[in-house]
Order: C-alpha cells, then structure tokens, then sequence
C-alpha cells in the first residue's frame, strides 16, 4: 500500500465533501450554530412564556370573608395580579370556573372542630380548576397569602403570650452543599457531553460513510476510482480515514459549542436560580475526550461503511447504515447511572463504556486500567470491522456493485455458505 | 408502497425498536430507584452541640420509620461514628453531615465563610454583593442544623434532602408544643387552615393534559410519515428520470400535482394512524404508564371538529412536502431543507402548550398555532364556535395559497430542467453576489449572537462594539466586497445629494425615534410583554460600563451609525436591490436589521427604524442621509438619558406620537419630491406562463 | 505480433446466476494490439465488450486465460497495468464538487505521473482540449459536452500508451460524437494503442484499424475492414457482422479465421 496515493486520494475526499453542502451542514455548521441559536430561543421563549404567565390576572371571588382580618382582606383587595369579582352564589362561581370565566372561588367558613378554641379563626377552601394552567395559578396565589398571613397572625399570637422568638423558631435548618462550583458544573456537564459526544461522532460519520460508498456508486465515480494506478487498498483506507476524519471533527466541534454554550448561557440562568455552576474541565480530560471520539470515529466510520456499500443509492444506503446509528443511542438509553463510574463490566461494552469514560474524565475521575479496557474493546470492535470489511470486499461482485441485497443477506450466503457451491464471484482476493 | 426498504424503516423498525427502547429505559430507572431505595444512608454528627443533633437525627428516623405510607420502604440511615466527618464526606465515604451548631458556633462558622467568600470576590475583582438586610427586625440567634452534603452525587443530595424533611417535620412538632405549653389553643396547622377542591373533571383534566401535545404530536406524524411519499415522488422520480415520463403524459399538470398531494397526505396519514395505533397499544401492554384515573371523554362531534380543524393543517403539510422536493434537486438536499421546515411547522404547533393562551384572541389568526389552541379547548370541553371558525379558516386559508403555490411551481419548467448553469457560476464575480448575499448575512448573524452569547459579558461595551461592528459589520462588508470584486463606491452608495435631503433627515430623526418608541410600547403591551426585570437589566448591559459621555457618544452613536449603515443599507441593500420590488426591498433590510438586535422584543421597533432608513437610502441614492438619521436617532436615545433629562419617571403624552407620524410623513414628501432614486432597481416583470 | 502492447489469450470469465446457472459472459477470447492503431471490439449489447474490457482494466477478474498490457499480466501487476491504461466508458464519471483543473491534477497524480510536471501537464492538457474558460468551474455545473472534454482530458492526463475506450459515444449528440472521433483519431496518430468498442457500425468503419466481431462472448472474426468483406463477400459492416452472427446460429460455433493474427488464436 503506497501512503502517498492514500494522502491524495484523502486529499480528494476532503476537498469534495466540504464542498458538499450536505456534509457541511451536517457535521460542521449544524454543531456550532445550532447550540447557541437553540439556546437562544429556548431562553427567549422562556421569557416571553413567564412574562405572560406573570402578567395574568387571577379572578376570584370571594365569599363569606371574615371581617375581623383587615390586614389579609387588604393584602387580597390591592395584591395587583389578583382581581376580585362582585359576589355570587358557590354554586354560579364554581359553573363560571368550569367555564373558564373565572379562576377560583374562595370561601371562608368558621373553623372545624379542632380549631375552634382561637378567636376569629376560620378556614379557607378554595376551588378552582386544575385542568386551566391559569386556575391553578390563582389558587396557588390564594394559597401563598393565607400561608403568609397566618406566619404573621401565629407569630403575632405568640408574641402575645410571651413565647419568645427564639422558642417559636426553635432552631435553623441549613443544607449546605461542599462540592464546589466546578464539581457541580462537572456534573451538568458530565451528563450532557458524553452523549452529545457519541452522537455527534455517529451523525458526523454518518453523511460521508454513505456518501464515499453508496453515494459514489450512484454518481458513477465508482468505476472511475477503480481504473486508477492506485491499489484498492489504497482506495479504500482513503475513504475509511476520510469518513473518521469528519467524524471527530463533528464530534469535537459539537462538544465544544455545548460547553461553550452552556457556560454563557445556563450558568447565568442557573445563578437566577440559586445555583452555582462553574463550567470548567480538567486537564486530562480533553485527551482522553479526544481519544474516545477517535476511537468512536473509527468504530462508526468502519461499520457504517460497511453496511452502506450494499447500497446501489444514497437513499438505501442511509436506509443499510442506520442500525449503527441507534446503536450510538445506547448511552442515552442506559440512563443516568447515577454515581456510578467505570467499571469492568461497563467497560467492557462498546459505545457505552466511551461515554462513561468521558463522564469520568469530566468528573476528574481517571481510573486508568478500566479506560485502558474501554480503549482495548473499542480498538477490537474496530479490528473485527476491519476485518469484516475485508472478507467482504474479497467478492468481485460487491465490489463491482452488481450484488443486489443487503449486508444480512450477503452474510447468510457468503460467510456462513462456504460449501462447495460454485458462488458467484467467488473469493478472490482483493489486494 | 412496494418499496419493501421504505416500509421497514419507516414503519417496522419504529414499531419494533421503540418498545424495546421505552421497555430497557425502564427497567434501567426501575433499577435506579431501587437503588435508591435500598441504600443505607451513612451520616456523621459533628458540631458543639452534637448530642442535642443526635436527638434530632433519632427524633427524625423514627418519623421515617413510622411514616404511614406504604408505597415505598422507609429509608434507612446509619451513623458513622468519627472525628475526621468532612473528609469522609469528601471522599464519599458517606453521604451526609450532620452539623449542630449552638448559636454562638453558627454565627463564627457564618461569619468566616462570609469573609472568605469576599476576599474571593475581592481577588476575582468582583463587586460586593448588595447585602440585602432586613431592617424590621434583628435577627434571632438561633442553634442551627446544617447538613452537609454532596451536591454532585444524587445519594448524598437524597439523604441531605429526605433527613432535612424530617427534622423540619420534628421542629413543626417542637414548634407546635411550645406554641401549646405557651397557651395557643390549637395546633398551628389548624390557623387558617387552607383545602383546595379541584372542580374539574377526570375527563376535562386528561383532556387538558392531552390537548397539549396532540396537535405537534400528530403534526410530528404526518411530517415525518408525509415525508416518506413525498420525497420519494419527486426527489426521487426526478433522480429516477421517471418524472420527465410522468410529465409527457396526458394527465394534465395541475391533476398530477393532485394525485401526488393525495399520496403524500395518504401515506402522512396512514402512519400517524399506525402510530398512534402503536401508542395505545403500548397502554394496553403497559409500556408507557399514565397518570391514575386518567380518562378522556371525545364525544362524536369532538372527533368530526378534529377532523375538520386537522384537514387544512394536512394540506399544508402535504403542500409544503412537496414544494420541498420538488425544490430540492436530489434526495440529499432535501433532507437539508426538512429540518427547518419541520421546525417551521412544530413551534407555531406548541401555542397550545403556552399558560394563559386563549383562542379568544389574536392567535386564531395565526395558522397551525390557531389549531393547536383550538384542538386544546376543545379537548377541555370548550367551544368558542365563532373563534374555531376562524382558525379554521386562516389555516385554511394558508393551505389553499399553499396547495396553490405548489402546482403553480410544479408545473413549471424548473422542475425539469438539469442545468443550473448560467453566465455567473462561470465567471464569479459581481453578479454572484445577489445570490449569495443573505447567505453571508446569516452566517454574520449566527456569528454575531455567538460571540455575544459566548463571550459578550467578558468583552464588555467597547469589546462588543469593537467585534460587531468593527469585526463583523465592517469586516463581512469589505469581505464580500473583496471576494465578489465589487466597487465600494457603488456598494455603499457613496454618493452626493440634494441640500432637502439634509432637512428631511433632521426632521426624522426626532419623529422616528418617538413613532419607534410608541411601536415599542405596543408591541410590549400587545404582543409580546417582556417582565420587568428584563427590560431593566437591558437597559443596564446597554449602558452598564461607567464611560464618560464622549466614549458613549463615539461608540454608540457615531459608530454604528457609520458602520451598521455600510453593512445594511450598503453592502445588503445593495445585494437585494435586484432581487425584490423597492418596497419590499425595505421591508425585507429592515426586517433583517431588526433581527440582527438580537434580543426578540426590540425587533419590530428596530425592524421600523430599519425601513425607514432604508427607504430614505433608496429614494435618495446615497446612504449618507441614512447614516445621519442612524447617528440621531441613536443620540436622542442616549445622551439625553445619560445627562440625566429624561429619567424613569418621564412620561410622553400622546399627542407626540401624533406629531411623529406627521413628521415622519412631511419627511418622506420631501424625500420623494427631490428624489433621485437608487440606480438599477427591479422594475415590473410581465408574468412568467407556462 | 512482436510488438503487441496489449496481448489477450483465451480469456474467459464465467460466473453464477441464480436462475441462468453458470453463464459464460465472455468464453475464450483472442487478439491483440499494437501501437498506433485503434482496435475495434464490435457487437451487439451483451456480447461480452464490455466485460472484455472491464478485465483489461483490471476491474473484473478472469476466471481463465491470460492478458497482458505493456507487458504487465492482469492478474500479477494489476496496478502496472491500470498505470499504463486509460479508461473511458459511460459509467466512469467525474467527480461533481472538483473543478475542472482539479479533477486533471487529482487523475494525473493518482495515476502516477511524475509529481513535478502536472501542473505542466494540466496546463497542455486545458489547452489542447479548450478548456481554459470553464477550468474553474465545478464540474458539477458544467453541460455535458464540457463535461465530456474533461473526461476525455482525465483519460488521458497521465499519459498512458495504452486507452480503453468502452462505447464512448453514447447518448452523445452528433456534434460531440464527431469530436469524440476526432480525439481518438489523434490518440491513433499520437502512437497510442487504443482499443474501441461500440455497436454503432459506421463509427467501428471509420475508425477502427482491425475490427474484432463479438458475440456471445467469443470472436468471432478479426481483421481489417477490407479483410472482412473479402471473407464474406459482404461491404457494409452490417451485412458483414449479420454474415457472421448467422453462421454461428446455424452451425454452433465455427469461426471463420480471419487472416491470422497471431499466437493463441484457438479457432473455435
């Protein structure tokens, strides 16, 4: 095999896939655009939705308000998004409410039993329909006002007696959290990347594997390539690079806008609510995310080459290679895995042990031998494709296009038949 | 449908590998929960008070314990005896610390970290944090319980969080006997005491609950099933050559666009029947579980107004389906093109999903979304006949200008025709450009609002102005001006005019900004209400750095007037000028200038501003007019506010608005009574015919 | 022939079909070429040029007998081989997203030719086929006839003595069949060995030196044109080739040997 066609057929392959504006789009713009514009229209869309959920009026009616609570009939007459109607009967308001015309009825009644020994107590019910978002929304209101208002009148009471402040409140109950704002932003980040990482390195394999295969089949470059001075070997490790090239590209583009984006988008909107997040990776972690996105590459790349060059189009060929695609699905299916690490087991499948390698990575956790299992399973998968590839492409008429079938039934009849039955283009070797 | 592939992938392999899916999804949270369940939580007390917190902690366990539900097994804690707890904690050697802290302890520990966490601040060069104190009252000394966990794993975060409960379930209890040692007569819980009664019914609630998802649910469908037909029958027919046979046939064009419409909406159809066959069946099989005493009541006549209301929303798909392929030159390209298309149709979708949204209102006029409010209403018992009415007929409206549009453009030559070549791929150049200029604006745009969402705050005001005008403005102008070997004079309409001119634009630029001002207020009150908070804090990024009035004047008035101004009015006018009719050249400057203000509720105002500097480009010539009136407005919408004349609390009565529509109009009559237009406009084509 | 380029002996390939059983697409097949002529393979659809072809190009693989180009075996040297051929058929497209000028320099390297003189090469190359104002251009816009110069222009820009061209001129417009002619006749006069096939009589009498009928896999004569019609009393090439096909129907396979071309003609 001569290196030097391999670069120029290499340089070949890049230079018209870039060209190509499927590729293009796919695997290089889709992932630094589309993070930052998502993100964009998920926050805007956010705020358009809470500006209107804030701005709605609750419409309520009141009944049978106890007249000895000023201060809570105050509270609930100027409260600005809470708009009193005039009064009628339960039985009109709770129709109106079914309606949609009105959002909750609120009727006061003299306490219970057990509360009766407290002057001008009294209890609430409030009805509303929990089917309306906006319903709900006004008896959660309601609600947060009596719960205040009776903090305030408990507290008053007490006051009353002499129960001191200290023994109302007994003692503070603080949770604190002692990772710091990097581990949490590891641990966002640690369950976005890896996924994202797999699935990008699929989708970015995916266009190129069944464009240099199928696709050149369809354009008719495929017998053009097969009169070159080049040896097929040559040919066809050109194109496998290329496809892993694209791959890694799109893979580490990708993860580089998420964590870009996150950090400038997320942590600001997290910070409003409470929690701190630093969006940072260790050191060690960006080698071994780029040694598990090649070796995903090569993974994909080899197996979806594979499947597609059964394929006479580009339809049937993305139709051939989509089964290796949801298999770049199975981290997201496996699930959190929550606080769990590398371990043997996982390891020892693939796919799945290179997204939670690079969980670890991500956490600061590198447990050596087990990342040396992940790389080990994931080469030996790469090996049996190549492999694999090779034993098919030792049948002229695969090569040539002229088989007409998927890769099963190729296997049902090439590689498991191997009796003396005259098989058509019988084995003969490629190279 | 003989296509055995397109059948497997499309439809068997959804039905077979989607339960598998959803079936290992399960098991693998079922495993996770019991997980949960089943460890033991190891916690450490620790702190000056450590006994009275072990009594808390008891206290709290036996409240586990004797917890009377009986869905799930009461967690189990132990304690880890030791002196080295938060070390232990670190390593993850157990879950959580129990820290009890008499007062004087809490207020230390507070104190440190409140020091440390300044002199943090300090060295990063942040500001102080406003304290926020409350003046009422002085604060309570008070024990503390502080539990320590780690944030970053989920058991430690469980056992933090469930032991928190219970002791403050212990302090309500301690709470409640001090209240009644002290003479309360009753519990606590029994002051005000609030129940809340929900009046719905089971079937309006699942209505409710369904009524959100099933209009993007089934137009999710019929996208995706739709495609497959589509795709296939003219992408394809077209790579397959069998469409120029097709085309040479008697049937008449406008028959076979039909045909080819009632496949496309067969076969969407079809799948999202077998879809949603597939979903119940699932129920059935208790796949997917759903909320208890789910029930759904459809009444016939429900399912007669679905199926009225989804007709139009079918034609529209299927007309937009096809108009894709037949657009999109190979099967490739249309799969580029049938992302944004699919997401053109599933956001409108998703206005049912939006809280407070009324179909009594201005979204009926608005296809699909008006459909999707609609289906939710109904879904809920709710029939505004008149406003179903007219959802109906907006969207149906879109699809008949959609079906229409779609034979219109099948029938065409282009649908044929192989060659894309022309005078202009040979040669490049300036006659490339038209073609390509809103592909350089996109890809400025998608620059510009990820440097600013990236990398905005660290850059600050000068750093962002530096990179968006200077860098992308500026620099994508000259660019495209280097690469399709255009000449700066002309692309930037560098050219002399009339001494009115000079007037006018004085005139408009006072009457512009108010008139922008008041669709700004509209628009806020109206369409799109954006909180407060929002508003304010824009204010502040917009003006934040304290910049002497000078820097402000030269870098928010000057400079954008001058670049923005060869960007838009320049370089993009220039690209389009050929391309649409001169109104709707304006339109369409103005409209993108608006979207390139990044933020949505400054887009119609600046959208309008944008029209009118554009219209005042194209009747004068020149874009110096436009680049003065950019400069004023600006400047009126500043400096008065830095100066402090116009503040917060200053109100533009109305009659301003008036004054400004006049101005704006006394502007444009002097603008076209001396006007000399811009060269080289469309002019009126007769028709194209077939 | 002593100074054959391109020596084919008994050549065969066989493969299996499902329902035809064992099919001999081309059974035993003799001839060979030399320098500075243009060899014509005439016959009709699905006589076996084609797979002829494709085995002297090294894309099938023969399943009997010998061939050999510019002294390298098909079989031992196939990448010699490829280097010292260039082939031309209407399967062999060009690469949509290469200019034109990319494409000449990508099949000049890949070809092996000497790395410091391509751009040389190229640049003879777009002048001698007229190229130069759509050089930049992709080749993905261009019309066919421009398309076709390039692909002709990509046949030969490593200069191979040898050029397989395997029915060139289909679905070509008069005009540009012309030129296509036009170009092998120059090849010819260049001293390149071409061999030619097609089934379009007229052009096989214009321009082929030595015509070898083919059908059903086998030669069934070879000679030049004038060798034909003496042998079978015969002057347009039709007739000639309808002479032909018809006495293998009767009888089963005689043919008539047509002067003799040379070692390992079997006479079937």
């Amino acid at each position: 095999m001569n290196w030097q066609d391999v670069w120029t057929l290499y340089r070949r392959e890049l230079r018209s896939a870039f060209r190509e504006r499927t590729i293009v789009v796919n695997s290089i713009l889709m992932p630094v655009f589309l993070y930052p514009v998502m993100m964009w229209v998920m926050f805007t869309g956010l705020m358009f939705v809470s500006g209107l959920a804030d701005r709605a009026h609750s419409r309520v009616v009141l009944l049978d308000a106890p007249r000895n609570h000023p201060v809570l009939m105050d509270t609930l007459e100027n409260r600005e998004n809470v708009e009193l109607r005039d009064q009628i009967t339960a039985e009109s308001a709770v129709s109106l409410i079914r309606n949609g015309e009105l959002d909750a009825l609120v009727e006061f009644a003299p306490p219970g039993a057990e509360g009766d020994e407290l002057a001008d107590n009294f209890q609430v019910a409030i009805s509303y329909d929990r089917a309306v978002e906006r319903s709900r929304r006004a008896s959660d209101r309601i609600e947060a006002i009596v719960d205040n208002y009776r903090e305030e009148w408990v507290d008053s009471e007490a006051a009353e007696l002499g129960i001191a402040g200290a023994d109302r409140e007994q003692f503070r109950i603080v949770q604190e959290n002692v990772s710091s704002d990097e581990q949490m932003g590891a641990l966002l980040l640690g369950t976005m990347i890896p996924l994202f990482l797999v699935l990008m390195v699929a989708l970015g394999c995916f266009i190129p594997a069944i464009d240099s295969t199928a696709g050149e089949r369809e354009r008719s470059t495929w017998e053009t390539l097969m009169t070159v001075s080049a040896s097929r070997l040559s040919v066809v490790t050109a194109k496998y690079l290329y496809v892993a090239t694209v791959g890694i590209i799109a893979g580490v583009l990708n993860v580089t806008a998420v964590f870009l984006s996150l950090g400038a988008i997320m942590a600001p909107l997290l910070a409003e609510a409470g929690d701190q997040f630093q969006f940072t990776l260790p050191f060690l972690a960006l080698p071994v995310m780029i040694v598990a996105a090649i070796s995903l590459a090569l993974f994909f790349a080899a197996a979806m080459m594979i499947l597609a060059s059964f394929a006479q189009s580009f339809k049937d060929g993305q139709a051939m290679a989509m089964p290796v695609y949801w298999l770049a699905l199975l981290p997201f299916v496996l699930g959190q895995q929550t606080d769990r690490t590398l371990t043997p087991v996982i390891a020892a499948i693939p796919v799945a042990n290179a997204a939670m390698m690079i969980r670890d990575a991500i956490n600061g956790v590198f447990l050596w031998p087990l990342i040396a299992e992940t790389l080990v399973v994931l080469l030996v998968m790469v090996a049996l494709c190549l492999m694999l590839a090779r034993m098919v492409l030792q049948f002229e008429d695969l090569l040539m296009g002229s088989f007409d079938g998927s890769f099963w039934r190729f296997a049902k009849e090439r590689l498991l038949n191997r009796n003396g039955k005259k098989t058509a283009g019988a084995k003969q070797g490629v190279v | 449908m003989r296509d055995t592939r397109m059948i497997l992938i499309a439809i068997v392999a959804p039905l077979v590998l989607f339960p598998v899916m959803i079936l290992v999804m399960r098991a693998v949270e079922q495993n996770e929960e019991r997980r949960l369940e089943d460890t033991v939580y190891e916690y450490a007390v620790t702190g000056d008070e450590a006994e009275w917190g072990r009594r808390m902690v008891a206290a709290a366990l036996e409240l586990e314990a004797n917890d009377p539900d009986t869905t799930r097994n009461p967690v189990r804690f132990q304690e880890v005896q030791t002196n080295e707890a938060d070390s232990l904690l670190i390593a993850a050697e157990i879950h959580v610390v129990v820290e009890a802290l008499s007062p004087e302890a809490f207020e230390r520990i507070r104190a440190e970290e409140e020091a440390a966490a300044d002199a943090e601040r300090e060295a990063a060069g942040e500001e102080d944090e406003a304290e926020e104190e409350d003046e009422s009252e002085p604060e309570l000394s008070l024990p503390a319980v502080r539990l320590r966990h780690r944030g970053q794993s989920d058991f430690s975060r469980t056992a933090s969080r469930l032991l928190g409960s219970r002791i403050a379930e212990v302090r309500s209890e301690l709470r409640d006997s001090v209240y009644r040692a002290g003479g309360l007569p009753i519990e606590v819980s029994q002051i005000a005491s609030v129940t809340t009664e929900n009046t719905a019914s089971a079937e309006r609630e699942g209505g409710a609950m369904l009524g959100l998802a099933l209009t993007p649910f089934l137009l999710l469908l019929m996208l995706s099933g739709g495609s497959i037909m589509a795709v296939d029958t003219i992408s394809g027919e077209k790579e397959r050559g069998t469409l120029e046979t097709l085309l040479t046939t008697a049937a008449a064009r406008s028959d076979i666009v039909t045909a080819k419409m009632m496949g496309v909406i067969a076969v969407g159809i079809a799948v999202a029947a077998i879809n949603i066959l597939n979903l119940l069946l699932y129920l059935v099989l208790g796949i997917v579980d759903l909320p208890e005493q789910f029930a759904i009541a459809l009444s016939p006549l429900d399912l007669v107004l679905f199926l009225i209301l989804f007709l139009p929303l079918t034609v529209l798909v299927a007309s937009a389906l096809l108009l894709l392929s037949g657009y999109a030159k190979s099967y490739k390209e249309y799969q580029i093109y049938f992302f944004p298309l699919f997401l053109v149709f599933l956001v409108p979708s998703l206005a049912g999903m939006l809280p407070g949204m009324d179909l009594r209102s201005a979204i009926a006029f608005f296809p699909i979304a008006g459909i999707g409010v609609a289906v939710r209403e109904i879904m809920i018992g709710e029939y505004d006949w008149p406003f179903l009415m007219l959802a109906f007929a907006s969207t149906g409206t879109a699809a008949w200008y959609a079906a229409r549009l779609t034979e219109k453009t099948l029938s065409t030559e282009r649908l044929i025709s192989a060659s894309d070549l022309d005078e202009a791929d040979l040669t490049g150049g300036a006659a490339l450009f038209p073609r390509h200029v809103l592909r350089w604006f996109g890809v400025m745009w998608v620059t510009l609002l990820i440097t600013s969402l990236w990398f905005g705050e660290s850059l600050g005001l000068r750093g962002q102005i530096l990179v968006n005008l200077w860098g992308i403005f500026l620099g994508g102008s000259l660019l495209m001006v280097r690469v399709y070997k255009l000449d700066p004079k002309t692309v930037f309409a560098l050219r002399p005019v009339h001494p009115a001119v000079w007037l006018a634009v004085l005139i408009g630029i006072p009457s512009g900004y108010i008139v922008g001002m008041g669709l700004a207020g509209l628009v806020n009150t109206y369409v799109f209400p954006v909180p407060q908070p929002v508003l304010e804090s824009f204010g502040e990024s917009l003006l934040g750095d304290d910049l002497p009035l000078w820097q402000i004047i030269l870098f928010l008035t000057i400079t954008p007037g001058i670049l923005e101004e060869l960007a838009f009015r320049g370089a993009l006018l220039h690209g389009l000028r050929k391309t649409f009719r001169p109104v709707v050249v304006c339109l369409v400057v103005g409209a993108i200038f608006g979207l390139f203000h990044v933020s949505l509720f400054r887009l119609l105002p600046t959208g309008f501003l944008g029209v009118l500097f554009a219209g005042a480009t194209l009747l004068t010539g020149s874009i110096f007019p436009a680049m003065l009136w950019h400069f004023g407005n600006n400047f009126i919408g500043i400096v008065p506010v830095q100066l402090g004349w116009i503040t917060e609390e200053t109100v533009i009565p109305m009659w301003t608005y008036g004054v400004g529509l006049v101005g704006l109009a006394v502007v444009f009559a002097i603008l076209w009574r001396v006007r000399t237009p811009y060269p080289d406009l469309k002019k009126k084509k007769p028709e194209e015919f077939m | 022939m002593e100074n054959a380029m391109v020596r084919v002996e008994g050549l065969q390939k066989s493969f299996w079909d499902e329902s035809r059983g064992e099919v001999h697409a081309v059974d035993g097949i003799d001839f060979d070429c030399r320098p500075g002529e243009v060899f014509g393979l005439l016959g009709a659809n699905g006589a076996g040029k084609t797979t002829t072809l494709r085995m002297l190009a090294t894309i099938l693989k023969p399943t009997g007998g010998r061939a050999s180009l510019n002294g390298h075996d098909v079989l031992a040297e196939p990448e010699a081989v490829r280097r010292s051929l260039g082939f031309f058929s209407a399967s062999t497209a060009l690469y949509p997203r290469l200019t034109g000028r990319e494409t000449l320099e990508f099949f000049a390297r890949i070809n092996q030719y000497p790395p410091d003189r391509v751009a040389e090469r190229v640049e003879s190359l777009i002048d001698r086929f007229g190229i130069a104002e759509y050089a930049n251009a992709r080749v993905e816009k261009l019309s066919s006839g421009m398309k076709q110069k390039i692909s002709i222009a990509r046949t030969i820009a490593h200069d191979p003595p040898i050029l397989i061209f395997d029915e060139p001129t289909v679905g070509l417009d008069v005009m540009a069949a012309i030129e296509m002619q036009r170009v092998v006749g120059e090849l010819r006069d260049e001293g390149k060995t071409v061999i030619f096939s097609t089934h379009i009589m007229s052009e096989a009498e214009k321009l082929c030196d030595r015509i070898g009928i083919i059908h059903r896999g086998r030669i069934l004569a070879l000679g030049t044109l004038d060798e034909h019609r003496q042998a079978t009393g015969q002057h347009y090439l039709e007739d000639i080739f309808v002479h032909y096909v018809a006495a293998t129907g009767a009888g089963g396979g005689a043919a008539a040997a047509i002067g003799a071309p040379g070692p390992g003609e079997s006479g079937q």
